[in-house]
C-alpha cells in the first residue's frame, strides 16, 4: 500500500497555485502525513491561514478551514480553541504574517501558551507580493523595497517565541521532510502552544535576484545557514553567527496551557453567586 | 418583565449572555470596560468564555474565530477600538459570520474625550470598513435598550449571517437606573439561531444560496467542512475570481440585507400621532441618549403649544428612509439633533431630498439639555 | 495510516497531471531511477520519467520531497526494491550534472 494522500486533499483544488519546486507543497505534505499518523479525525482538525502563499495551505486541506486577514491568525485560533477546547488548531503563517504584521499577536499566544500549533513557513521573503523585505530576511540580499541590499537587522523567530512564552519550540527545514514529519509529530501532540519555524524555499521571489533562482540552489542555501541544535551549542559565537541550530529548542510539558486554566475559572465560578443572577430579577412586573 | 437597576454597560453585558452568547473577547476602552468586567464574570458561569486579548484586532478577531466555530459571540469597544477593528469587520461581512459589536460611543476623532459622550461613530457605523456591503447598525435610546438592542442584535446577526453593530454612548453606558426588561424566559424563547443544513455533506454549499438570502453556516466539526476566506469565494468558500461568481456574491451581499429591510426596521415615535402636516409643527429627529432630552422638550414644547413629535430610528443603518420621507414630505419643520455634525442629518436630507433640515449638534463632549432644544425650535421655527 | 493500493509491480510512479517538473525529485534521487524528459505540452516543457525502476531502492526521498503530490513510492511489503549499485550512483550524478535531464545516449 501506498501512502493516500487524496483522503486529506481537497482534490478539486488541485494542482496548487504554488510554484514550482515551492516548500509550501512539502510543509503541506508533511503536515498531512503528521495528523495521519496521530489518528486525527479531519472533523476533529482546523487548520487557519494567514495572507501570503502560505495562507493558500488552508483551501487544499479538507478539514474546517479558516482564511483570515493579514497577521491576524493566533487571534483567531485563540478564538476557535477556546471555544472549543477539545479540537485541534493548527495556524499555518509565514514569516511575515507571523512575525511582521502578526508579532503582537504571536508574542501572545506563545504567552498564554494555548494549546495550538502556529506552523511559520519561513521562506526569508514576502514572496506572494513579490519579494519584498521580511523580518527574516538576511542583511545584504537583495529585496524589491530594498534594492541596494536589505539594511533591516533580522531576529531568531525561535528565540522570540521561546522569550515569550511558548512551551515547544522548534526550527526544522524542508531538507529533511522525514525529520520535519516527526518534529511536527511531537508538537502536534503536545498540550501547549507549538511554534514551528520552518525554513523552505522561495527561489522565485528570493532566491532568484539573490543567486539562486532554483529550488535546489536555495535548498542548498538554507543547508548552509543551519545546524543541529547539539553541533550548534558547540560552536563558538563568531561561528553561531547567522546560523540557525535546528531541532526541538524548547519542550517543557509542565507549562500550564490556558484553556485548562480557563477550565479551573469556570469551575471557580459555577455555584458562585454572580454579579446578576436570576436571583436578582426579585420585582416582576 | 422584570425591573432591574442597572447601568447600560451592564445591561449588555446581561442580554448578552441571556441571548445565549457563549464567547467574549475584548480589550479595556473607556467607556466601554465595564461591559468586558461584567461578562467575565457571567460568561464562565454560563459555561461560555471571556477572554481578554492583547489588543482591540485580536479581540474581534478571536470573535469572529469563535463564530466561525458556530458559537454566539460578542466584542465591545468604543469609536478607536471600531477604527482598529475595520478590516476584519470587512472578513465577518464578506465571509457572513454573525458576531455582535458593541460600540459605547465617546467623544472623537482619535483619542478624542475618552470619559464623554459624542454620537460620533455613526457615519464610520454605516461603513466601517472597504468594500460594498451594508452595515446594520442599531442605536439603543434608553437603559432598557442596552438589553434589549443587544438581544435583538443577536438575533438579527444570526438571521442575516454578518455583524450588527450595537452603538450606545458614554452617557447611557454609565447611567445607574432602573429598567424593565423582558423575562428571561421570554428572551430565550425569542432566540432564534442561525439556519443550518443538515442534509449530506456531500451536497453543502455554504454560500450556493439565493440572490437574496444569506449564507447558510454550520458549526464547525460536526461533519460539515468548508472553507471561510476574505477573498472573493464560491458556493464552497473557496477563492475565486470567475466574473459572474464575483459579480453575484457582491450582489447578494447587499441585497439580502436591502431586501429585507422590513426585517430590521425599528422606529420609535413620540407624540407623532397628532402631527397631521398643519402650519407650526414641529418634528424632532433623535436618537441614542438625546432622545431622552428630546423627549423631554417636547413636553416642554407642547405645554407651551407647540406640537412637537419626535421620530427616533433605533436600527440606525440602513436607514428607515420610507418612513422618513413620508414623514419629512408631511411636516414642514424639521430639526435634527445629534451630538457629532450632520452625520445622521445627511442621511435625513438624502432620504428626503430636502436640503432644509435644521440641525442642533454638540460635539464638545456635553449632553444636550431639554433646554437646548426647546430654545432651538423656538429659534429656528 | 491512510493507504492507497499500488500499481502491481511497481516501486514508483508518477501522477504527470501534477507534475510541475522542479527537478527537485530528480535531485534527491541517490539511484538514478528518474530524469527530466522534453515534454513541450508542460508548462516548463519538461516531465518526470522514470527511466530506471530497477535501481529503485524504495527510499521514498522523491516522494517526501515533491511539493505537488505527484510521484508516490510503493510500501516495502508491496515491492522488492533493489539495493544501491555504483553504477546507478553513478548514473544518478551524471544526471544532476546534465541540469536534471536524460542522458542522451
Amino acid at each position: 500500500m501506498a501512502y493516500n494522500y487524496d483522503k486529506y486533499l481537497r482534490l478539486e483544488k488541485m494542482p496548487t497555485l504554488w510554484c514550482w519546486g515551492c516548500g509550501d507543497g512539502v510543509i503541506l505534505k508533511a503536515v498531512i502525513r503528521a495528523i495521519d499518523a496521530l489518528g486525527w479525525k479531519q472533523d476533529d482538525v482546523c487548520v487557519v491561514s494567514g495572507i501570503g502563499c502560505s495562507g493558500r495551505f488552508s483551501s487544499y486541506v479538507d478539514f474546517n478551514t479558516v482564511h483570515t486577514t493579514h497577521g491576524r491568525t493566533v487571534a483567531y485560533a485563540t478564538g476557535i480553541k477556546l471555544a472549543n477546547p477539545d479540537k485541534h488548531v493548527i495556524c499555518v503563517a509565514g514569516d511575515g504574517d507571523a512575525m511582521a504584521i502578526g508579532g503582537n499577536h504571536t508574542i501572545h499566544g506563545c504567552r498564554r501558551n494555548i494549546d495550538i500549533n502556529l506552523i511559520m513557513i519561513n521562506n526569508f521573503i514576502y514572496g506572494l507580493t513579490n519579494s519584498q523585505t521580511s523580518p527574516t530576511t538576511p542583511q545584504g540580499m537583495w529585496t524589491v523595497s530594498q534594492k541596494a541590499g536589505n539594511i533591516d537587522p533580522t531576529f531568531d523567530s525561535c528565540e522570540v517565541a521561546i522569550a515569550s512564552g511558548a512551551s515547544f519550540v522548534a526550527r526544522e527545514t524542508i531538507l529533511n521532510p522525514k525529520k520535519l514529519e516527526k518534529t511536527l509529530i511531537k508538537g502536534f501532540q503536545h498540550k501547549g502552544f507549538a511554534f514551528f519555524d520552518i525554513m523552505s524555499n522561495c527561489h522565485i521571489n528570493f532566491g532568484r535576484k539573490n543567486k539562486m533562482g532554483s529550488a535546489m540552489e536555495n535548498l542548498a542555501w538554507i543547508d548552509s545557514i543551519t545546524i543541529p541544535k547539539a553541533k550548534y551549542d558547540k560552536l563558538t559565537p563568531e561561528e553561531q553567527l547567522n546560523k540557525f541550530p535546528t531541532g526541538v529548542l524548547k519542550y517543557d510539558e509542565n507549562a500550564k496551557e490556558y484553556c485548562e486554566m480557563y477550565e479551573e475559572i469556570k469551575k471557580a465560578h459555577q455555584g458562585k453567586r454572580g454579579l446578576i443572577t436570576q436571583d436578582d430579577f426579585e420585582k416582576k412586573i | 418583565m422584570r425591573e432591574i437597576i442597572s447601568t447600560g454597560n451592564d445591561l449588555a453585558a446581561i442580554a448578552a449572555v441571556d441571548a445565549g452568547c457563549k464567547f467574549f473577547a475584548g480589550y479595556p476602552i473607556t467607556p466601554s470596560s465595564e461591559i468586558m468586567h461584567t461578562i467575565s464574570d457571567l460568561l464562565p458561569a454560563a459555561g461560555g468564555v471571556a477572554i481578554q486579548m492583547e489588543d482591540e484586532i485580536a479581540g474581534i478577531a478571536a470573535t469572529i474565530g469563535a463564530a466561525m466555530s458556530g458559537k454566539r459571540a460578542m466584542t465591545a469597544t468604543s469609536g478607536p477600538g471600531m477604527s482598529l477593528k475595520a478590516e476584519n469587520l470587512g472578513l465577518a461581512q464578506m465571509a457572513e459570520v454573525p458576531i455582535v459589536v458593541v460600540d459605547v460611543m465617546r467623544g472623537g476623532p482619535s483619542t478624542g474625550l475618552p470619559t464623554r459622550v459624542s454620537q460620533g461613530d455613526v457615519r464610520q457605523a454605516r461603513n466601517p470598513s472597504h468594500g460594498d456591503y451594508r452595515s446594520i447598525t442599531l442605536c439603543a435610546g434608553n437603559l432598557a435598550e442596552c438589553y434589549t438592542e443587544v438581544v435583538r442584535a443577536f438575533n438579527l446577526a444570526d438571521r442575516f449571517m454578518q455583524p450588527v453593530i450595537v452603538l450606545t454612548d458614554e452617557t447611557l453606558g454609565h447611567m445607574h437606573g432602573k429598567a424593565i426588561i423582558p423575562d428571561l424566559e421570554e428572551v430565550k424563547a425569542g432566540i432564534k439561531p442561525r439556519k443550518r443544513f443538515d442534509g449530506d455533506p456531500k451536497d453543502y454549499r455554504p454560500y450556493g444560496v439565493g440572490p437574496d438570502e444569506p449564507a447558510v453556516l454550520n458549526p464547525m466539526f460536526e461533519g460539515y467542512r468548508y472553507h471561510f476566506t476574505g477573498l472573493h469565494h464560491d458556493s464552497k468558500g473557496f477563492p475565486t475570481e470567475e466574473i459572474e461568481t464575483c459579480r453575484k456574491l457582491i450582489q447578494r451581499l447587499e441585497d439580502k440585507v436591502m431586501k429585507h429591510t422590513d426585517e430590521l426596521e425599528l422606529n420609535e415615535e413620540f407624540m407623532c400621532d397628532d402631527l397631521t402636516g398643519e402650519e407650526g409643527e414641529v418634528l424632532i429627529i433623535a436618537y441614542g441618549s438625546v432622545s431622552l432630552a428630546a423627549k423631554e422638550a417636547i413636553r416642554h414644547l407642547r405645554a407651551d403649544g407647540i406640537k412637537a413629535g419626535l421620530f427616533r430610528p433605533i436600527t440606525l443603518w440602513p436607514s428607515p428612509a420610507k418612513r422618513i420621507k413620508e414623514l419629512t414630505d408631511k411636516i414642514k419643520n424639521v430639526l435634527c439633533v445629534e451630538l457629532n455634525i450632520r452625520q445622521y442629518t445627511e442621511e435625513v436630507e438624502r432620504v428626503s431630498s430636502r436640503l432644509d433640515i435644521e440641525g442642533l449638534y454638540k460635539v464638545n463632549g456635553r449632553a444636550i439639555s431639554p433646554y437646548e432644544i426647546v430654545t432651538k425650535v423656538k429659534e429656528v421655527f | 495510516m491512510a493507504t492507497v493500493k499500488a500499481p502491481a509491480n511497481t516501486p514508483v510512479w508518477v501522477d504527470e497531471s501534477r507534475c510541475k517538473a522542479c527537478d527537485i525529485c530528480v535531485s534527491v534521487c541517490p539511484a538514478g531511477v528518474l530524469a527530466m524528459r522534453p515534454e513541450p505540452s508542460s508548462t516548463l516543457g519538461a516531465m518526470v520519467e522514470i527511466i530506471a525502476p530497477e535501481d529503485c531502492i524504495g527510499c521514498s526521498e522523491c516522494e517526501l520531497h515533491c511539493p505537488d503530490f505527484a510521484i508516490f513510492v510503493a510500501e516495502r511489503s508491496e515491492y522488492k526494491f533493489a539495493k544501491l549499485s555504483k553504477e546507478a550512483k553513478q548514473r544518478a550524478q551524471a544526471i544532476k550534472e546534465n541540469n536534471y535531464r536524460i542522458l542522451s545516449a
